[in-house]
This record gives structure tokens, C-alpha cells and sequence, in this order.
């Protein structure tokens, strides 16, 4: 099968879609013939023209609320914001009307819109430029979150997203934007709601979110060299959240380490332990573990910015430290 | 455990009272009974006991003598040795910084683990911990977990120490059990637990003789009396005692009982026993007992006379569905009534094979709860000790109780000449607030029919 890298895949998926559906269109800084900062759109500019890929200023609150008010009147925009971090400057119209107008219409309006931006901590890139924020979204009702690591998924899951009438987060971290892998030329969907169990194993699930599941990938291997079996389960999605597959691996496994590069206060490690614990009590072996990123804005110092995020070595220990509860 | 000394009640009506003066200093040895200290009450200074042997720890913070308190406040603990009095051993106030700090997540280091562990809350000593898996799986696998030793970071108990003990457990029984495939299969047939067995045989092989000689040994066991208690003394009140009492009570207490007692000519009865025993006997199957066949025909009688198969519940009569019948057995330990389910639709040959087993199991003391329970009408049979009638009494909630007597040869009047006819007495017991006394003798009647003419059964 050919290989495509995470951002081809999603632009193929987007593309596909953008072919069949004339109302959609693309908003953002620099989607229009710059193919977008993260060539998110490369080549499409070409194929669709200005006004399909709309370049905008910078004011993210404007262009995303447009959005809304666009997918109000039946069309299905994509937000660009570059960064997931500018797309928060629009939090206040997201919150208020992009996740409730459909409850404010008693049903009567759709909102398909979709929201993408690059999120997590890589490369310097401050605090500014770092965010993960996932979890606000997965806070608020309405709003789906997805979360990719494959370019499979990536096409897969994007495809649904934009066919979804619910507005959804499609948040690509910086560091899988290059993962490469194979996908079908022939068209698939990934249904929402469905996580992937990307290595099987029986003494520990690590539950990894975005990037955080490359690392787990290599940890698992390194691990197994020490003859220990970790199952490395990607939610792909956390709204829906699959907690089914993650309950069925901690009835196997008896614990559970979540890796998220997120902040660990009200985050998505800690709507799934509660919900493990809540279900799968009895099945816990040891206590359920979190290994965040350290709950402070990403520093700019690239020695700094490795301290402060979950890597490979840090979630082997963990695995370790687990295994000795 | 720390016992604690409390201030006593020295009267009905006493509320507070004062320590005068203790009598041992802390930290002294005081043996069960010796003087501890004196208090005052309305009345009188009393000298008080310690009511345990430990050794005294007074806490700094024990009311002072003279001051009053109320009754029951904790004056004083008694420890084992080496063992921290409770206020010892209280939680430390928790440390200042845990409030001010923030729940930054520290970096993640190599090698400290990880980084949301933070202050972790240390669990007493005393109680070993476990994972929750480690105690469900603990209690599918029959393993005791309280006497494992955790192999977890903070010494918790976790799965694999549950999988290690039982796998021990399963080796040691394994090496510990030679036994012929005879002595096996008899066993099991009489409910021996062959690791036992074993253990008194260290190291031999178990044959079949050795299986023979415990099942005379139980028999044997089974058969005298149990001893008398010495006269005077208080004999210690058993769980099991102490739940026939309660038991037998309420029963008396709270039906209203009615004995009726007939006589049954139970010669064809005891003809066809003996030729069971004269055809299966040889075959090496089970030879039913008179009890079995009564719980047999019995069965066939309740299915006809339902009121006899009823409870009284919550003012309700309730016909049960199922008919089940308890049989008393006598053991050493006292009565227990093991249940043989579903009568009507077994054979009394299944029924006699049940009924060995489950009598088996009740005097080697090894019934399981549901073995006694879902009873809906019990038989108890005193035959054996020459009773004839007697009034036994309902087992609650059931509704009645059939009393079989002794079977013997008596002068009866038979097509009009007295002849010797082998004679039980039957006496049923009823609650008279579920069904009268009409429809009790009718089920007596019947009862008595099907121990005169078995063939009835056959067509019953």
C-alpha cells in the first residue's frame, strides 16, 4: 500500500470531500495560495480558488464566529486556526453559540463545522504556540474532540468530521504531522467513538493521547525486551470517548498508566480514571497512574521544554514504577 | 488491639463520676483482674479491674483526678508489648506546605516515578492493603489474602501474590496426595477430603482400607452420644446452638401448632425395602433407607395436598412451587436439616444417593449454607432411638413437620384376625393459622395410605 504522511492524509480527506460537497469551505491565515502554515491546503487553492479557501486576517474570534453563522445557514466551513491556542481567543462565541446553538433551536439548526488546529508542545515553541486545551472542549457539551496519530486515522477520521453536524475539534499535534503509514487509494470513514489498540500486550495499559502515543509505541517495544507486555491503546477520539476497549484492556491487564502531554488537573487522564474507577474497580490491580506534562506554560528553552513533557524515557520508568505497585 | 479503660458506670443512674487515684503507673504490666484505679461515683469509691492483661499506657491528655467526667470516657488504654497505644500512633497533623502548594506537577524525573503520585496517604501497619483485583480474585480462587504477604511497592497485596499462594496451595496438595484410583473414587463418593487424609499419612500412599477405616471411624462417630457435660458447669453455647434455641423459639413463640399422630401398617413397606436391599445391595448401588422412601412418598403426598406445602409470610399464605424436603440429622454439634430439592421428580434411588451425601457432609460438619436452606417441609425420624409419637416442631417458615416413629412388630387386626404387622407411628406437627385441621389429617391420611400400599406410588 503507498505511504502518505499525517498531513497528506488529512489534506486527501479534506479534498475528497471538498470535491463532492461544494458547500464546503476552508477559512484561515495563509490556507489560500501559501497551502496553509502546516500545508494543511496545499494544492487545493489551485483546485478551488479564493473562494473556497478564504484567507482571513488575524482575528480568530471574527472568523471563527463567521464559521458559525455560515454553518448556521447550511453551509460546512473548516476553521484553520493555525494553532489550537488562537482558536481559544473565539472561546467565548465557541462556548455560547458554536456548541449550544443547536439546544438553542430546539434542533432546528445543524452546526457542522469543523475546527482544526496544531496543538502540544515541540520544538521552542513557548507558550504561546504549545497548548493542548483539548479538555475544555471535552468539558463543554456539544463539541466532538478528536485527536489523530496515524495518517490513516488522520484521513479516516477527518472525513467524518467533516460530514459530522456537530462542530468538531480535529486537533493534529505537531509532533505526528510527519508520522507516515499506509492508506487505502479507496474511500473509508473512521467512525467517532472508536479507540485503536496500536500494540497489544497483558501487563499494562498505557492509555496515550496524540503524540504521546508515539512515545508509548517505542516504549512498548523497548519494554518488551525486559519481557514486559504493555498494551498501548489511542483513544483517536476523547469526545466520543471508547472507554469500553480501555476497560476491557484494564480487566486484562490490571493497571493503567494514561500519558498526556496536557496539564493533569480536570484533564482527559482524569475523566478516564474516574470513569475506570467507577466501572472497573474491581479489576484494579494497582492505583491508576497519569503522567502528564508539568502543569506550567511550555518554556521556550528547548532543555526546559524537554523537562517538562512526558518522553519515552519518563513513561518506561512509569511503566516500571507501575509494575511494582 | 489497644483495649481502652473507661470510666465505669457505678450505679443505674450514674451519668459522670471522677478518677480518685490509679493504682498502676503508665507503662506497668497489669494482669486481667488486678486493681487499676478508684472511682467515685454518687455513692461510694469503687475499686475498679482491669478487664484485660496489657500494659497500661495513660495518655498525657487522661483527665486528672478529682475532675469530673462523664461515664465511658477513655481514662487509659492496655497494649500488648511492643505495641504503640493508639495516641502514639495518631496521624501527625499534616504537614503546613501540602495547603500552600499549588498541584503543580513536578518534571518528570527518571528515576522518581510518577511525577501525580505526590504525597501519598500511608495506610496503618496493621492492616495489610490489597488491590482491589488481588481481593476479588482472592475470593474466586478461596484464598485467604489476610495471611498473604504483599509483594506490591508499600507492601499491597496484588494479583500475582493471590496467583503465587494459589498455585502453591494447588502443588502442596498435589505432592502432598498419593492415593489408588479406588481410594479416590471412595472418597469422593463420601465426601473425605483425601488432603486430610494425607496429612495423617505422611508421605504414604492412601489405599482403600485407609479410605474404609474413616468411613467406619465417621460411622462409628456418628453413632454414640455425644458427651454428657459435666453437671453444674455452664456448658459454652455453640453458633449452632445458639441458632436452634432462637430458632426453635420462634417457631414455638410465633405458630400456632397442632399435633395429629397416626398409626401406619408399614409391613409392604418394609417388604419392599427389603427387597432393595436384596437387589441393589449386590449391584453396589445405595440401599434407600425407610427415611428416604418416606421422603419419597411424602413428596407424592404434599403434590396432592399443596396447603401442606405453604409458609406463612408477612400474614400471607404463600403455596410453594417447589417441594423440598429437610431431613433432621443428629450430629455431635447439634440438629441440622439438610434439604433434598425438587422431591416429586426424583428417583429414590437419586434421592437415597442425595440424601447419604448431604447426611455425610452434616456430620463431618461440612454443609454449605444452601445445602439447609429452601426447605418447604421437613421429616424427622426418631425411629431409630424407639420413639413412637412425639410433637415435633415446625421449622420456620415452612408449615409442617411429619415425626415418623419406630417401625415394629405389633398384634394388629388384619382381614379380621390379629396378626404380627409391622406398625409406625406417624405424628405431624402443622401450623394451624395456614391450613386446618381437616386438610392436615386428609394429608396424613394420605401419607399413611402410601406407607401402606407403596404401589400407590407408582401411579401417585
Amino acid at each position: 500500500m503507498r505511504e502518505l504522511t499525517f498531513v497528506e492524509a488529512a489534506r486527501e480527506g479534506l479534498a475528497e470531500e471538498m470535491e463532492k460537497d461544494p458547500t464546503i469551505f476552508v477559512v484561515g491565515e495563509g490556507v489560500g495560495a501559501r497551502g496553509g502554515n502546516f500545508n494543511t491546503t496545499t494544492g487545493l487553492y489551485a483546485l478551488y480558488g479564493p473562494e473556497r479557501l478564504r484567507d482571513t486576517p488575524i482575528s480568530e474570534r471574527g472568523f471563527t464566529t463567521l464559521c458559525t453563522g455560515a454553518a448556521m445557514a447550511g453551509a460546512r466551513p473548516v476553521v484553520d486556526w493555525m494553532f489550537l491556542d488562537f482558536g481559544v481567543d473565539a472561546m467565548g462565541d465557541l462556548i455560547h453559540q458554536t456548541a449550544m446553538i443547536q439546544w438553542m433551536s430546539g434542533g432546528r439548526l445543524k452546526m457542522p463545522v469543523l475546527l482544526r488546529g496544531c496543538i502540544g508542545a515541540l520544538g521552542s515553541a513557548a507558550a504561546h504556540h504549545s497548548g493542548n486545551y483539548y479538555p475544555l472542549f471535552m468539558h463543554i457539551p456539544g463539541f466532538r474532540v478528536v485527536v489523530p496519530t496515524t495518517p490513516y486515522d488522520a484521513k479516516g477520521l477527518i472525513k467524518t468530521a467533516i460530514r459530522s453536524d456537530d462542530p468538531v475539534l480535529f486537533l493534529e499535534h505537531r509532533g505526528v504531522l510527519t508520522n507516515k503509514g499506509p492508506v487505502p487509494e479507496e474511500e473509508y470513514l473512521i467512525p467517532f467513538g472508536e479507540a485503536a489498540i496500536v500494540h497489544e500486550g497483558n501487563d499494562v495499559t498505557i492509555v496515550a493521547i496524540a503524540y504521546m502515543v508515539n512515545h508509548a509505541l517505542k516504549v512498548s517495544e523497548q519494554l518488551a525486551d525486559e519481557g514486559v507486555s504493555a498494551e498501548v491503546i489511542d483513544p483517536r477520539t476523547l469526545v466520543p470517548l471508547d472507554i469500553d476497549t480501555i476497560l476491557e484492556s484494564v480487566h486484562k491487564t490490571g493497571r493503567l498508566l494514561i500519558v498526556d502531554e496536557d496539564f493533569a488537573p480536570c484533564g482527559a487522564g482524569a475523566e478516564i480514571t474516574a470513569q475506570v474507577v467507577d466501572r472497573a474497580f474491581d479489576d484494579l490491580d494497582a492505583p491508576i497512574r497519569r503522567l502528564n506534562g508539568a502543569s506550567t506554560p511550555s518554556p521556550y528553552s528547548l532543555p526546559l521544554e524537554a523537562a517538562v513533557l512526558p518522553n519515552p524515557a519518563t513513561i518506561a520508568q512509569a511503566v516500571r514504577d507501575l509494575l511494582m505497585e | 488491639m489497644a483495649f481502652e479503660v473507661v470510666m465505669p458506670r457505678l450505679g443505674w443512674s450514674m451519668k459522670v463520676g471522677s478518677l480518685v487515684e490509679w493504682y498502676k503507673k503508665d507503662g506497668e504490666f497489669v494482669q486481667e483482674g488486678e486493681i487499676l484505679f478508684t472511682a467515685e461515683g454518687e455513692k461510694a469509691i469503687q475499686e475498679v479491674e482491669a478487664l484485660e492483661s496489657g500494659i497500661l499506657r495513660i495518655p498525657p491528655d487522661s483527665p486528672q483526678p478529682g475532675k469530673e467526667i462523664s461515664v465511658g470516657t477513655v481514662l487509659a488504654y492496655l497494649v500488648q508489648p511492643d505495641e504503640p497505644a493508639p495516641f502514639e500512633t495518631a496521624a501527625p497533623p499534616p504537614p503546613a506546605t501540602s495547603v500552600e502548594q499549588p498541584a503543580i506537577v513536578v518534571p518528570p524525573s527518571s528515576t522518581s516515578g510518577s511525577p501525580s503520585r505526590g504525597a501519598r496517604r500511608e495506610r496503618p501497619a496493621s492492616k495489610p492493603a490489597v488491590s482491589p483485583r488481588a481481593r476479588r480474585l482472592a475470593a474466586e480462587l478461596g484464598i485467604d489474602w489476610t495471611a498473604l504477604q504483599g509483594s506490591g511497592r508499600t507492601g499491597r497485596i496484588v494479583e500475582r501474590d493471590v496467583r503465587q499462594a494459589a498455585q502453591e496451595g494447588e502443588k502442596e496438595k498435589e505432592a502432598k496426595v498419593k492415593v489408588s484410583p479406588v481410594a479416590r473414587r471412595m472418597a469422593e463418593a463420601a465426601g473425605i477430603d483425601l488432603a486430610e487424609l494425607a496429612a495423617q499419612k505422611a508421605g504414604e500412599k492412601i489405599k482403600r482400607e485407609d479410605v474404609e477405616a474413616v468411613i467406619a471411624a465417621r460411622e462409628a462417630a456418628a453413632a454414640p452420644p455425644p458427651p454428657t457435660p459435666p453437671v453444674g458447669q455452664a456448658v459454652p453455647v455453640t453458633h449452632i446452638r445458639r441458632l436452634i434455641a432462637q430458632r426453635m423459639v420462634e417457631s414455638a413463640h410465633t405458630t400456632a401448632p397442632l399435633t395429629l399422630t397416626t398409626e401406619a401398617d408399614a409391613t409392604e413397606l418394609v417388604a419392599l425395602r427389603e427387597r432393595l436391599k436384596a437387589t441393589l445391595g449386590p449391584r453396589g448401588k445405595v440401599v434407600p433407607t425407610y427415611n428416604d422412601l418416606i421422603v419419597k412418598l411424602t413428596g407424592l403426598a404434599l403434590q396432592e395436598h399443596p396447603l401442606l406445602n405453604a409458609s406463612w409470610k408477612d400474614g400471607e399464605i404463600v403455596i410453594l412451587a417447589d417441594i423440598n424436603i429437610g431431613t433432621a440429622v443428629d450430629t455431635a454439634a447439634g440438629l441440622l436439616v439438610p434439604v433434598i430439592r425438587d422431591v416429586p421428580a426424583k428417583s429414590i434411588q437419586q434421592i437415597a444417593e442425595e440424601a447419604r451425601a448431604l447426611a455425610e457432609k452434616a456430620r463431618a460438619r461440612q454443609l454449605a449454607p444452601d445445602d439447609m436452606q429452601g426447605g418447604t417441609f421437613t421429616i424427622t425420624n426418631l425411629g431409630t432411638y424407639n420413639v413412637d409419637a412425639f410433637t415435633p416442631i415446625i421449622n420456620l417458615p415452612e408449615c409442617a413437620i411429619l415425626g415418623v416413629g419406630r417401625i415394629v412388630s405389633r398384634p394388629a387386626v388384619w382381614n379380621d384376625e390379629v396378626v404380627p404387622r409391622k406398625m409406625v407411628a406417624l405424628s405431624l406437627t402443622f401450623d394451624h393459622r395456614v391450613v386446618d385441621g381437616g386438610p392436615a389429617a386428609r394429608f396424613l391420611n394420605t401419607v399413611r395410605e402410601y406407607v401402606e400400599q407403596p404401589y400407590l406410588w407408582l401411579v401417585a
